[in-house]
């Protein structure tokens, strides 16, 4: 069984191959596979872009920092993105220490993210 | 494409193949030779794809038939190790809708012990006599069993009992950082077991030995300041058993699992 | 009546990755407990979480192999101990390479931010592999700031 994670989306209105998803609780190794589906799932279903808020992303281990990274290397490849908003201080700590806050497009606000599509 | 065949020392119905390079159709009769190989012993194929850059449908197809096949053994075929960068497209064919995919061939061999062959686990944990240290303990225990698959309610009740014990345990042991509580659960898809130990206060066992002489559950009243814990742990569990007859306090728990 | 430093708390548990969160947790919460910021407590989250999983993927050869962790609190730091059943001499090997080499996130690396990060949060790591492939990993990490009640 894995850690708990939950994942929810929601449309932006006006653009059509997006979507935002918030990110609750923790990513961890125990549920890397459960969220890489979904990923998987939204980004085979033509949402290319993806903005997540990770406002309530309590926790990050490596071993998810690798699937964030995966993430915005398949939506580059795909032509689109992968946008992180609202990181609390304490993932972005670890985000930083292993030197991935150029890897990945991240944002303060949600607005800025979802601002940065056009 | 290469495979191996690697057998697991103590598992005799399991095995897990590994295979590198492309799994397209030309690579049909390999995979039929390779489950040819195994034994009808076996039930619970471990498919590792860590080091294959693609699947075609019609292997999938071929992997299905032997997934059938398990399951009429009373196994599984699963998948361990999907690179995320062949992932997409598997999603796109419906490879991780049909098996159940896991991240390693280790994961994939604990889901077996666990699902298939039922087998306990044990853990252990050792900690000071202080009260301030039960509720990290006790929420501990109760979210192993969460993760193990037990449900809220089974959980919540093995949070209290472990709270009771370990409080008593504090309350009627010796203090003192070298003196350590000892907690070990065995944990199974049916019940939970612990068994809880300290180091006792040969002058609270007295107090300790009366509170636990045998009465009805009715006589204990709920303004009694002790006796309530045990009464509780009494009845949230299937068996109960204290001795108490050396230096050291031994609480031993079964809980079966209700949900 | 408040903890006495420096006292000692250990779990064992079987190798597999599923009992790491709750373990991680109870660490953060034992800190929290005895006084130590939500900060540390949250950074000694994650090493703990990378040296289970290292411990589990790389130095658990059996099906059955278990990992014993012992956390040593003191008033002033939190040492842990992870000691592991063994390890095959492929796992060892690449264990050691993620060790002696700094990481590259960009690149496909599978292993290795994990004791990055470890490495980045802690003042010491030491990691001794007996002749048995018996690994133990030592960690020392020491209080930013004193909030003692």
């Amino acid at each position: 069984m894995e850690s708990q994670i939950e994942l929810i989306y929601e449309d932006i209105k006006g653009k059509h191959n997006v979507k935002l998803v918030q990110f609750v609780d923790d990513l961890d190794a125990t549920n890397v596979e459960t969220v890489s589906e979904k990923i998987c799932n939204l980004l085979n279903e033509g949402y290319i872009n993806i903005v997540a808020d990770f406002k309530k992303l309590r926790y990050v281990n490596s071993t998810g920092l690798g699937t964030l990274l995966h993430f915005s290397k398949t939506a580059k490849e795909k032509n689109g993105s992968f946008k992180i908003a609202n990181i609390n201080e304490n993932v972005y700590e670890i985000i930083e220490i292993i030197g991935a806050t150029s890897l990945l497009e991240i944002y303060d606000e949600l607005e800025e993210a979802i601002k940065a599509l056009d | 494409m290469e495979v191996n065949i690697i057998q697991i020392p103590d598992k005799p119905h399991a095995i897990i193949l590994k295979f590198s390079g492309e799994m397209d159709s030309d690579q049909i009769g390999m995979i039929n030779d390779t489950f040819s190989q195994i034994n009808s012993n076996i039930n619970y194929v471990i498919v590792s794809v860590k080091s294959v850059q693609m699947i075609s449908s019609s292997v999938i197809g071929e992997l299905m038939g032997y997934r059938k096949q398990m399951i009429e053994r009373g196994g599984d075929l699963v998948i361990a190790g999907i690179d995320f960068s062949i992932r997409t497209k598997l999603n796109l064919i419906g490879l991780t809708k049909i098996f159940r995919i896991f991240s390693d061939p280790r994961s994939a061999l604990n889901a077996y012990r666990w699902e298939i062959e039922r087998h306990a686990e044990k853990i252990h944990v050792s900690f000071p006599s202080h009260l301030k240290i039960v509720p990290p303990v006790r929420q501990l225990i109760s979210r192993i069993a969460k993760q193990k698959g037990y449900g809220n309610r089974d959980s919540f009740r093995l949070e209290t009992i472990v709270d009771e014990i370990c409080n008593n345990a504090v309350e009627h042991g010796m203090s003192g950082n070298e003196l350590s509580i000892e907690l070990n659960m065995e944990i199974d898809p049916e019940k939970v077991e612990l068994d809880v130990t300290n180091t006792s206060d040969p002058e609270k066992m007295a107090s300790l030995k009366a509170l636990l002489k045998p009465k009805n559950d009715n006589e204990i009243k709920l303004d009694e300041r002790r006796g309530r814990g045990l009464a509780l742990i009494k009845m949230l569990t299937d068996e109960l058993s204290v001795d108490c007859s050396g230096t050291g306090t031994s609480v031993h728990i079964k809980k079966v699992r209700e949900e | 009546m408040d903890i006495i430093f420096p006292y000692k708390v250990s779990v064992r548990f079987p190798g597999d990755l599923e009992y790491i969160p709750p373990i991680r947790k109870f660490v953060s919460e034992l800190l929290q407990v005895s006084s130590f910021s939500p900060k540390f407590a949250y950074r000694s989250e994650i090493i703990v979480d990378e040296i289970c999983n290292n411990a589990v993927n790389y130095g658990c050869k059996t099906s059955n192999a278990e990992v014993e962790l012992i956390c040593e609190i003191f008033e002033d730091r939190i040492e842990f101990t992870i000691n592991d059943q063994g390890s095959t001499k492929e796992n060892l090997d690449q264990l050691m390479s993620v060790i002696k080499q700094p990481i590259d996130p960009d690149k496909d690396v599978q292993h290795g931010l994990g004791l990055e990060i470890v490495r980045m949060l802690s003042e010491n790591v030491d990691v001794v592999i007996d002749e048995k492939n018996l690994t133990s990993v030592h960690i020392v990490r020491k209080r930013e700031d004193i909030e003692l009640k």
